[in-house]
Order: structure tokens, then sequence, then C-alpha cells
């Protein structure tokens, strides 16, 4: 058993940091789905293509790599706000199947798109908001990196943020409202529209970040970027696209699961195992029949 | 004066005419392409059974293909199987994974089944066939390349016999499923997609009609699958990934996932589109980019897709109600 | 003797007691009524019934077999039918297709014979196309055989629901407010209509509404729930001088 923890421990480190990484992405398609109902299948290109603007102003043009996460934080903004005003707006009173099926046009789009831009299997050099080195965790003997940190760090806290905000804000209380149910958001006299536009452009600047942080951590190309924030669709399924606790240990569950086993195979595709599990588990053992599909809603929070 | 169904059967026996006659002058490559597009007008089909008719959204048909696929490349190649044999053994296999998919789905609908199968899709990309995990179904670092079938003593190895054996099968997919369609038990399947509820209570065993549709669907790709294998002779992972998957649902999407037409165009579309891109200014590349665009579009402007809102525009123009109707055409407007 | 009963039933969502404690027995052949106010609980018995929910405590039996457990489609098999509140057509099929799907829904008839054609396929898609094409006119609605469910207006589309349940054959109709949306005389042709389907197809319905006029008119026998418990049952003539249900009514409009 001491073996295995020797092994284990050194993985765990890594594995909170990508867990990290999956609740801040997880909040925000969990953001866009209470609010506008959309389960955005696009969330992982447009992290992706968000990450490749940071790119393109840190390494490319030789900015500060902080100039590239808040260019980052502002392309995924505008993507998201594009997605929404000019797509799904429009669709209002549509079948959900409906814009899903836009997300998935998105998808291909930004996808694509990137791939012409930066060439689509060539891997990248990271934008590196913060120092590579690290300190010696002692009884352990675990070293942790300053990056690693930092990622743990403000994903946590800016998915807490984010919760924080629906739960004491006007803002938040809006958006419940229109979660809830939009046509009596709007008989209170809220812009249901405009809520509906910063929960996208909230969501989508969240995985734009979640990208950023995770470049250090992964041999980054356009579709590494991409599928990684797809996983983040497991611990929202584990929150039930509902809960935002739920939704952060699911993401911490899934990080760990995807580091753990790497100590016992060499197969690469052990993370794949780790993450289709979970998301069986959590479609199978925590969704009970008639609560799946619909759209659902919030507690009383 | 000329009836709707008439029309239609008439547009038909031109169609399948100049698929038969035309590609009988190409060169050996497009020949070989038109085989493509015929294999990827049956995948686009599976995607139409599920889509269109149980309202049902999977990114994993590529996956279901790769079942195909892998399983002929290792019973013909790996194991000196008869393509004939080997080819049922493929379709019931992705039928069965179809089932096991399905499943899980039975309790889920619409958006969670979708999430699910991305789960599959990238379960099979990253695990099932990354060629460390079990080299006797995905061949390992050499890949199996099995050879082209001969059918009644003749060699399918020409590119316009092999073309001509393609065609043969997607007819017989779309024969098929336009029989299922118009009977029973595509009644049944759109009554699930319109009301579960409606369904249950009307005797409809739904769970079982959804499991029913799923492993079809899913044969009807294994099939496929099993026809790239011997179409290219050789089997890699990267032709089945999930973005391929993503493009397909579009693709039948664009078209229009209630017809049946739609397949045939979507297939030359999803092997053509590309090459005439590499002709213009743009590449080749550019294609899945154009594609999500048009989805995108489409959806805004026409959601019913673009066969089924031409073929409304001339019933509208022949002035005359038609017995399929437009409005159950769309998987988008399904949920 | 008893076709359907009903025994202390209970059912609880969330923190909203739906029913409570509810017994009662339809006797073959007779129209029952259940009304009350909106919220009495009167779908959910419904949807009890038929297999939508389980009761959390009590029993439903049916002719003599409990249907614990029971999902919807084989409770159909067994003879219960029933039609929705906020109407449930499939709308994107025509209305000849509606009522098909359910013509055809114990067919052993699957994909194999509908895939080749076989003949025995044709046969029966015949006989059904028939059947449904007779109770259309039955229901005065035989016009609309083509038209997409989703088009037409209201008032037809609660008959085709009617006829969609009658396909079924069932021997007990359960039908869930087929008066709403009506105007009067739509009503009063309801009642006759009902009136003609009871006797024609010898089957036992049991109908709830909140609006007294149609229940008035065709229940033999009416029980009245009220924040899901029975508070009164009787004879129309009985029920209409009751104050407790007076109260029950009057309590809502205040």
């Amino acid at each position: 058993m001491l073996a295995d923890l020797h092994l284990i421990a050194p993985l765990t480190v890594p594995g909170l940091a990508l867990g990290g990484v999956y609740a801040l992405a997880a909040t925000g398609l969990v953001l866009i789905y209470r609010v506008s109902g959309v389960l955005n299948f696009a969330h992982g290109a447009v992290a992706m293509f968000a990450t490749f603007i940071a790119y393109q102003v840190s390494i490319v043009e030789g900015l500060p790599a902080v100039a590239g996460l808040v260019a980052a934080l502002v392309a995924g903004a505008l993507i998201g706000f594009i997605i929404e005003y000019f797509t799904i707006r429009p669709l209002t009173g549509r079948p959900a199947l409906t814009k899903v099926a836009i997300t998935i046009g998105w998808l291909l789009v930004l996808q694509t798109g990137a791939g012409l831009i930066w060439g689509d299997t060539n891997y990248h050099l990271p934008v590196e908001v913060a120092p590579t080195n690290g300190f010696n965790i002692p009884i352990v003997n675990v070293i942790v990196g300053f990056d690693q940190l930092t990622i743990f760090l403000v994903a946590i806290g800016l998915s807490l943020g984010v919760a924080a905000v629906l739960k004491y804000t006007t803002l938040g209380a809006s958006m419940r409202a229109v979660a809830d149910d939009p046509a009596s958001a709007r008989l209170w006299g809220i812009n249901v529209n405009r809520v509906t536009a910063a929960s996208w452009m909230i969501g989508s600047a969240m995985a734009a970040v979640a990208g950023v942080l995770i470049t250090p951590l992964i041999n980054f190309n356009t579709y590494s970027l991409t599928l990684i924030v797809i996983y983040a669709f497991t611990p929202a399924l584990i929150g039930r696209l509902i809960s935002l606790p739920w939704t952060l240990v699911g993401a911490i569950a899934l990080g760990l699961a995807q580091q753990w086993p790497t100590a016992f195979t060499s197969n690469g595709g052990i993370n794949e195992v780790a993450a289709f599990v979970l998301v069986l588990i959590a479609l199978v053992v925590i969704y009970r029949p008639g609560v799946g599909g619909a759209r659902l809603r919030l507690r009383a929070a | 004066m000329i009836s709707a169904a008439r029309l239609r059967r008439s547009l038909v026996l031109v169609g399948i005419a100049a698929a038969v006659v035309l590609p009988a002058r190409l060169s050996a490559f497009d020949q070989d392409q038109a085989a493509l597009a015929a294999i990827t007008g049956i995948l686009v089909i599976s995607v139409v059974l599920l889509s269109g008719y149980v309202g049902q959204i999977s990114f994993c048909q590529f996956s279901f293909a790769a079942i195909g696929a892998f399983t002929t490349g290792a019973l013909v190649d790996g194991h000196g199987w008869n393509f004939w044999l080997a080819m049922p053994v493929g379709v019931v296999a992705a039928a069965g994974v179809g089932v096991l998919v399905g499943i899980p789905a039975l309790r889920l609908t619409g958006l969670l089944l979708a999430v699910l199968t991305v789960a599959v899709a990238l379960f099979f990309d990253n695990f099932v066939l990354a060629t460390n995990t079990w080299p006797a179904f995905s061949g390992g670092s050499t890949q199996w390349h099995p050879h082209k079938p001969s059918l009644l003593g003749q060699q399918l190895t020409g590119e316009y016999s092999f073309y001509l054996f393609t065609l043969v099968v997607l007819l017989l997919v779309v024969a098929l499923v336009w029989n299922l369609r118009t009977g029973k038990v595509g009644r049944v399947l759109r009554a699930v997609r319109d009301s579960e509820l409606a369904a249950g209570t009307m005797g409809l065993n739904v769970t079982a009609w959804k499991l029913a549709a799923f492993g079809l669907s899913a044969a009807i790709a294994g099939l496929a699958g099993c026809l790239i294998a011997v179409a290219n002779e050789s089997v890699s992972a990267g032709s089945f990934d999930f973005l391929h998957s993503v493009q397909i649902i579009a693709i039948a999407t664009v078209w229009g996932v209630g017809s049946l037409a739609a397949a045939g165009l979507g297939g030359i579309f999803f092997v053509y589109g590309p090459e005439l891109l590499s002709k213009t200014p743009l590449s080749a590349k550019w294609f899945p980019l154009l594609v999500g665009a048009a989805l995108v579009v489409q959806l805004v402007y026409t959601p019913e897709g673009i066969v089924a809102k031409t073929q409304a525009d001339i019933a509208h123009l022949l002035h005359r109600r038609t017995r399929v109707p437009v409005a159950d055409t769309s998987m988008v407007e399904a949920a | 003797m008893a076709l359907l009963e009903i025994t202390s039933v209970s059912k609880r969502f969330g923190g909203v007691q739906a029913l409570e404690d509810v017994t009662f027995e339809v006797r073959e052949g007779e129209i029952l009524g259940l009304i009350g106010p909106n919220g009495a609980g009167k779908t959910t018995m419904f949807n009890i019934v038929s297999g939508v929910f389980e009761a959390d405590q009590g029993h439903v039996r049916f002719r003599d077999q409990d249907l614990r457990g029971l999902r919807p489609h084989r409770r159909a098999r067994m003879g219960i039918a029933r039609t929705f509140q906020n109407l449930q057509l499939f709308q994107r099929m025509t209305v000849l297709e509606n009522l098909m799907v359910s013509v055809d829904a114990f067919a052993r008839r699957g994909l194999l014979a509908d895939a080749l054609r076989l003949p025995v396929a044709r046969f029966e898609e015949k006989r059904a196309d028939e059947r449904a094409q007779s109770l259309l006119y039955f229901l005065g609605i035989g016009h609309t055989a083509n038209t997409l469910a989703g088009d037409l207006p209201v008032g037809l589309q609660r008959r085709v629901e009617l006829g969609r349940a009658l396909a079924l054959r069932p021997t007990l109709l359960l039908l869930d407010e087929p008066a709403a949306g009506l105007d009067a005389r739509e009503t009063v042709d309801l009642a006759s209509t009902l009136r003609r389907i009871r006797d024609r197809f010898k089957l036992t319905m049991l109908l709830v509404d909140h609006d007294m006029a149609l229940v008035m008119r065709v229940c033999e026998h009416i029980y009245v729930l009220d924040f899901g418990r029975l508070i009164s049952e009787g004879a129309p003539e009985q029920i209409r001088e009751d104050a407790t249900v007076i109260r029950a009514y009057l309590g809502e409009a205040a």
C-alpha cells in the first residue's frame, strides 16, 4: 500500500490542478445551461479558440502572459456574445435540440477555423501565467509547481465567486429568475435578453480562462484543448446541471480519476476510461427516471 | 396533371439511372470516391433513422462504424475469414454495442443522451482503438488491410464494379428504411418522438422501441464501417473519430434528417465537398468550417433542412398537399 | 362488480400532499365523475391509474389484479386507455396516423415484417387504416384524417385524443378534462358523444373535470376531491346540493 501511495501522491497535484480547470469550465457550462436552457457543445471549442488568442498575444506577439489572459477573457466573452446574440436569440421558442444543433455548428466552425489559423496537429508553447518552478511538501515529498497552485486557486476561486454572484447579487437573482421561468421573469421586469447574453459571456469567459490555465499541463494543440474542456461535461452532469457544489466535487473527482491510474499503466487512454466511467455513473446512478431531459428547475437556493 | 408521388418516383428513377451510368466514365480515382460517397450515404441514413425518426442525437455514429470496420479488418486480414462471413459479425457487433449505449439512454432524453454518446465516441477514439489497448481488435501499429471481396465469383477489385456494389447496398438500405418509415414501425417511432408519455399510455413499449431504433441505427452505421474497411483496404482509427461524427450529424441536419433523399446528397457532399474546395482559393481543410457555418445559417433560416424545404416548395408549386408532410422531417424540431 | 378499485391511495410531491388516503371504486359499465377545484389531485389520480406515477401508499386494482409496478404500456394492454388534459397528440403526424398507432399497438408485427414489406404487414396496415377511418367517422371528424394533428383547433384535437384512446379497444376509458377549452355547444355535443360511445363500445368511463357542466350531464355517480381528499360522493342531484362541495368551489373562487 505504501508503495502505491508513493506513486499516487505526486499525481495528486496535477490531478487537483486538472480538477480545478474542469471546475471552472463546468461552472461556465452550467451557468449557460441554467440561464438559457442550452447545453453548449461548443464550450470546448470556445475555450480553445480564446486560448489561442492568448497564445497569439503572449507567445507570437511576445506580450506578458497576463495580457494574453486578459485577451482570452475578452475573446471568450465576445464569442459567447456572438453565439447568443446572432444565433441563439433568433431561435427563441424553438426546441432545445435546435439550439444544441446550433452549438454543433459552432463547434465545427471554431475548431476548423483555429486549425486553419494555428495548425491542427502541431503542439504549441504554453501561456505561463504563473512560474513553473515550485516548492516541496516535506513529509510526502511532493513537489508543487506555482503554476499548478495558481491554477487550482484561481479556478476554485472563480467557481466559488460565480456561485456567490448568483446567490447574492442582483444580476445573480435575475439569472436565477430567468433560469426558473423566463416568462415570469419578463413579467417581473427583468431584461431576459440581457441576462441571457450575460450568462453566455460570463460562462464562455470562464471556459477561456480554464483553457489558458491548462496550457502548461498538457500537450497543447487545437484538438486536445477542445477535448479537455469537453470533459467538463462530466462534472456538470454529476452536478445534475444545477448544483454548483456538486459540479465542483465532480470536477476534482474527475481530475484525480484521470491522473491516479497513470501510475499503473502506460496506456494514455486510461483517463478516457476514468471519464467514461464517471459519465456512466453520473447518468445511470444520479439521474432518476423522469428527472433527466426536461429543462431542470433550480432548487430554491 | 403531375402528382407529387409520381414526380417523386420519376425523380428517384432518374437519380438511380444517373448514379449507375455517370460514374462509368469517371477516372478510377473518382470511382473510388463515388464508392465512398455511397458508403457515407449509408452512414447519413443511420443518422436519419435515429435523429429524424426518433428525435435522438448521437455523437458516436462513427464509433459504431468503427466496430464494423475493425471487426472486418481483424477477421478478414487477421484470421483469413471471408468478407461475407465477417460482415454480418461486424454488423451484429455494432448493433449490440448500439443497444448497450441505448440502455442508459432509456432513462435519459435528448440532451443527456447526446452527452453520453460524446463520452462513447471519445472512449473509442482514445482507448478502445488506441494501438496498444487491444491490438487483436485495433490491428496494432501495422493496422488491418482487408482485401476487397468477390461476389458471385466476380472479384470486386475494379473501381467501377466495387462502386456498383456499394450503390446496390445503399439502395437496399434506403428501401429498407423507407419501408420502415411508411409502415407501422415508422409510425411508432415518430409517435415516441412526438410524445413519449402518450406513446406509453397507448400501449407502446417506449423503451423497447427506442432500443430497437438504436440497435438498427448502429447496425446500419456498422455496415457502412464494414464497407469502408474494404473500400480503403485499410482501417485506421483516425478516420472514425469524434469530429467525423460531428460532421456527419451536421451534414445530415443541413440536408434534412427527415428525408432519405438527403442521404445520397449528403454522402456526395461529404466526399466531394472537400475536393471541390481544393479547386478554389480555399483548401479542403475549410470543409468542416463551411459545414458548420451552413448548419448555423440553415437552422436560423430554414429549420427543416434543404431537401425538405425544396420538396415543400415543389409541393407548393404543384398546389398539392403531400401525404408525407414536411413538418415531420426535422430532427431539430423534435425535442 | 368493481372494475377498478382504488384503496387508500396517497401521493406526495415534495411538500405537497397531492392525494391523501383516497378510496373509491368504478363499477363495470358506469360513467363515473371525479370533480374538484384546480389542484385537487384529479390528474394525479389519473397518472397513478395509468402508470405514469406510482402511488406512495395504497393499491390500485383493475379486474382484481394489483397494478403496482406495471408500466403504462402494460396497463394499456390490460384495457386502460386515457386522454390528457394538456393535449398529448402526436403533433407532427396526421390524425389518421395518430389513431393507427393505437389500433396497431398490440400487433405482433415488428421491424422485419415492415422492413421487408411482407404480405402480413400490408394486410394489417390496410385493416388498421380502415378501422381508424371508421372511428374517425363515428366521431364526426372523418374530414380531418390527413391533417397534421398539431394543426387542428383545440376542440377537434380533443376529439382526436378520444378517438386515439378508443382505438385501443379499452374496457376502461379515463377522460382528463375533455371539456376544457370547449364552448357550451361543443360541451353538449361531447356529452352525447360520450353516451353514444359507452353504448356502442360497452365500456366504463371515469371522467375528470373541474367544470361541473359536463359531469352533471353525463355521470351517474360523482366523487368530489379537494386538496387531495375525497370530501363527498353521490348522484349528480345530491352533489349539486352538497354544502361541502359548494364551499370547496366557492373557496376557490374567493
